[in-house]
């Protein structure tokens, strides 16, 4: 009986070849909840669906309750890692309604700080990525590497995570000579260990097997889709919020605006990889030319009627909030649009499997790692955890209880 | 392009169909030549546009920069409640940003998509599908993408009649 | 003390899971772990699966959409279990106290064991609070 009821099986299985595997909010690849349903044919990923609603928590709604000055705080804890670019780009929209500019020496500091977020964040993303394809003596390595950015970063506001240095006006602290000539050897050091790592990316041959010809995006597809960031230049499409765009000094400071064309994963750790190298010596030029001067002016609370647009580059892509007033010291909405969010329709066309071009299961980690997802601030309302893809996730049982649920 | 050239094109093309472009410089209204009353002020800033159409042209507007003045980029979408309309705004482009708005009645919340010119804003319709309640005809795949499972249905968080409460602790803390 | 107990305080292995924090959390967590903090020292283990931890390490403001799944992996983990909260979100709601999706506290679902204060904890404070959770269960 048992082996006709296998025979049967086979049969059907034969012809219908997909089976959908969850991965839920705990998994121990990506630190965030988010759900990724993945449709298979044996090895071959044919689809990707994405749930992002575990991480709403209702800022947008919250913003509107709270005065401006308030809302720093809570701006500032969409995300973690990109807070720098979070404050940033509000406090840039608070100034357009405002109509008012700030003192130059708040915008050198506002870029130093935030192109030291940028390596932050690039150098964390270096060691995850380097984690999901198992060399996790990179993972150390750089992670050790990054403790110099963060110290610095400690030195500079006060708090290493969530820094709070952007306020409507300016910026809060003054940058001493002192200061200035740690952030210079910090800065040394810094190059000096990236261009090994560049190195290191560049010659190693499991890097090269695990990331080369995986999660190819066309440059087509990327425009057409509207991703954002690294993963748009990666594929060969020179778009930067900085030189299209500028804020701060961007028109001023000089820098390259990186691109590769090879499509794939090992191109965005390139793409990656150079932009830290630029933000060090974009970094040295704010050093050098700071002028003197007052860090900030004094705005009042409720700015007049109108409607304002800020965009920035943050360290995943372009960043763009958009902020109405009524003239009352609450906003009257607030609209807030990460890079992740923008980037998810790109994530998914680069999971699904063509004729010319076969996705595995094996290869979904560093896909999806390489786009840098940050589905905190996608889910200003929820997010879904992609999984890491061990076995013991999808243990039969277990998938079953997921399936149920 | 140039925030005045974009204007231009767009007051030849639609004319009087245009409800308002603004390009708001510094906090100043500078009202420029208006063709007839039904155009309203035109602002002037730094890289920023903001057009506002009824909605019957608003899709040829939107298909008018995609295709020919090539702004392919949707940024995002914002969804606004004002207390008697909704207001649906999508933001175009790369260098300049480019805001078309339209109002819409909350008696009859729906507007055509713009995914098949611009498949990336699908998840942008989405969102403002669950967190205002507008309906986008056309949509290929309109679900639940941010409000919890379970969320009732005609509750919508970002309406101004919607009261946030939190939910209740499920067991007492000693 | 007995061989059991001495097991179970020289190899605590811990669980992290983000009920929708903002990550700063998990940062600060994961670069405990690195060679500069250095939890492992304390014999301290990342583990995956619900099944083999016993400490569950929280972050972030628990949302509807998580809890559910929260109680979940709680279940699953064996007895005796422990609970740490990590930074003000887990403890209070934190700075997202009062909005629609979030509960207030992590104790208003599950019992905690130990509290690390801090918006993010700096990884020194979290190893003074796993510290001071095996100092507790030693006395015990």
């Amino acid at each position: 009986m048992q082996e006709e009821e296998l025979q049967k099986m086979e049969k059907k299985s034969a012809y219908e070849l997909f089976f959908d595997i969850p991965v839920g909010p705990q998994h121990p690849a990506l630190k965030e909840p988010a759900f990724f349903k993945f449709r298979v044919e044996g090895e071959r990923v044919v689809g990707v669906d994405v749930d992002v609603s575990y991480n709403h928590r209702g800022i947008e709604r919250a913003l509107e309750d709270r005065n401006y000055i308030q809302n720093i705080y809570l701006i500032e804890r969409i995300c973690g890692i990109c807070n720098v670019a979070h404050t940033l780009c509000y406090a840039q929209a608070v100034e357009q309604l405002h109509g008012k500019e700030i003192p130059p020496r708040a915008n050198y500091i506002r870029l130093m700080i935030e192109e030291l977020a940028r390596i932050h964040s690039h150098t964390l993303w270096l060691g995850v990525a380097a984690h999901e394809i198992g060399f996790d003596t990179l993972f150390m390595y750089v992670w050790r590497d990054r403790e110099v950015v963060m110290d610095l970063i400690e030195m500079l506001t006060g708090n290493r995570v969530t820094t709070a240095i952007n306020t409507i006006g300016g910026v809060r602290r003054d940058v001493s000579d002192e200061a200035k000539d740690k952030v210079n050897k910090g800065m040394n050091i810094l190059e000096e260990r990236l261009k090994y790592y560049r190195k290191v990316a560049l010659n190693d041959p499991t890097v090269n097997a695990r990331c080369s010809g995986v999660g190819i995006l066309k440059p087509r597809d990327a425009i057409k889709l509207c991703a954002v960031g690294p993963t748009l230049r990666a594929s060969g499409v020179k778009n930067d919020v900085r030189r299209d765009d500028p804020y701060t000094l961007h028109d001023e400071v000089p820098f390259n605006v990186i691109t590769f064309d090879t499509m794939d994963v090992f191109a965005r750790v390139l793409v990656r990889i150079d932009e830290t190298l630029e933000s060090v010596n974009m970094i040295r030029y704010c050093l050098d030319h700071m002028p003197n001067g007052d860090v900030r002016i004094k705005l009042p609370l409720s700015p007049p009627v109108g409607e304002a647009v800020s965009r920035v580059e943050a360290p995943r892509g372009e960043l763009i909030h958009y902020a109405r007033s009524n003239g009352t010291k609450n906003p009257e909405r607030y609209k807030v649009r990460t890079p992740t969010f923008g980037n998810i329709p790109s994530v998914s066309e680069m999971l699904t499997s063509k004729s010319d071009y076969e996705v595995n299961i094996a290869d979904i980690p560093i896909v999806l790692a390489s786009i840098d997802p940050c589905f905190s601030c996608t889910a200003r309302m929820e997010f879904r955890d992609v999984s890491k893809g061990k076995t013991w996730i999808w243990s039969l049982k277990e998938l079953k209880a997921h399936c149920k649920k | 392009m140039e925030e005045n050239e974009v204007s231009e094109a767009l007051k030849n093309k639609f004319g009087k169909k245009i409800l308002e472009i603004e390009i708001p410089k510094k906090g100043e209204k500078v009202a420029e030549d208006m063709l007839i009353p039904e155009i309203m002020e035109i602002k002037v800033s730094k890289r920023r546009v903001f057009v506002t159409v009824p909605i019957e042209i608003y899709k040829e507007v939107i298909r008018y920069l995609v295709e020919e003045l090539g702004f392919n980029h949707v940024q995002t979408m914002t969804g606004l409640d004002t207390g008697k309309v909704i207001e649906i705004m999508p933001h175009l482009g790369r260098g300049i940003t480019i805001t078309v708005r339209t109002r819409i009645g909350k008696d009859r919340p729906v507007l055509s998509t713009i995914t098949d010119l611009v498949p990336g804003a699908s998840l942008h319709e989405r969102e403002i599908n669950d967190l205002l309640g507008v309906v986008f005809e056309g949509h290929p795949n309109l679900t639940r993408i941010i409000v919890p499972e379970g969320w009732p249905k005609g509750v919508y968080p970002l309406r101004k009649d919607y009261i946030p409460e939190q939910p209740k602790p499920i067991r007492e803390v000693s | 003390m007995n061989l059991v107990k001495w097991a179970r305080l020289k190899s605590p292995w811990l669980l992290h899971f983000n009920t929708g924090a903002c990550n700063a959390c998990d940062i600060e967590v994961l670069a405990a772990l690195t060679p500069r903090y250095d939890l492992e020292r304390f014999g301290a283990l990342l583990k995956a699966s619900p099944r083999h931890a016993d400490v569950l390490v929280v972050t972030g403001p628990v949302t509807r959409q998580v809890k559910d799944r929260l109680l979940r992996v709680y279940n699953q983990m064996p007895d005796p279990k422990f609970v740490v909260a990590v930074g003000t979100c887990c403890i209070s709601g934190g700075v997202f106290n009062g909005c629609y999706n979030v509960y207030p506290g992590l104790d208003s679902i599950i019992p905690v064991d130990a509290y690390i204060f801090g918006c993010p904890p700096k990884p020194e404070a979290i190893i003074n609070g796993v510290v001071a959770l095996l100092k507790k269960l030693e006395a015990s």
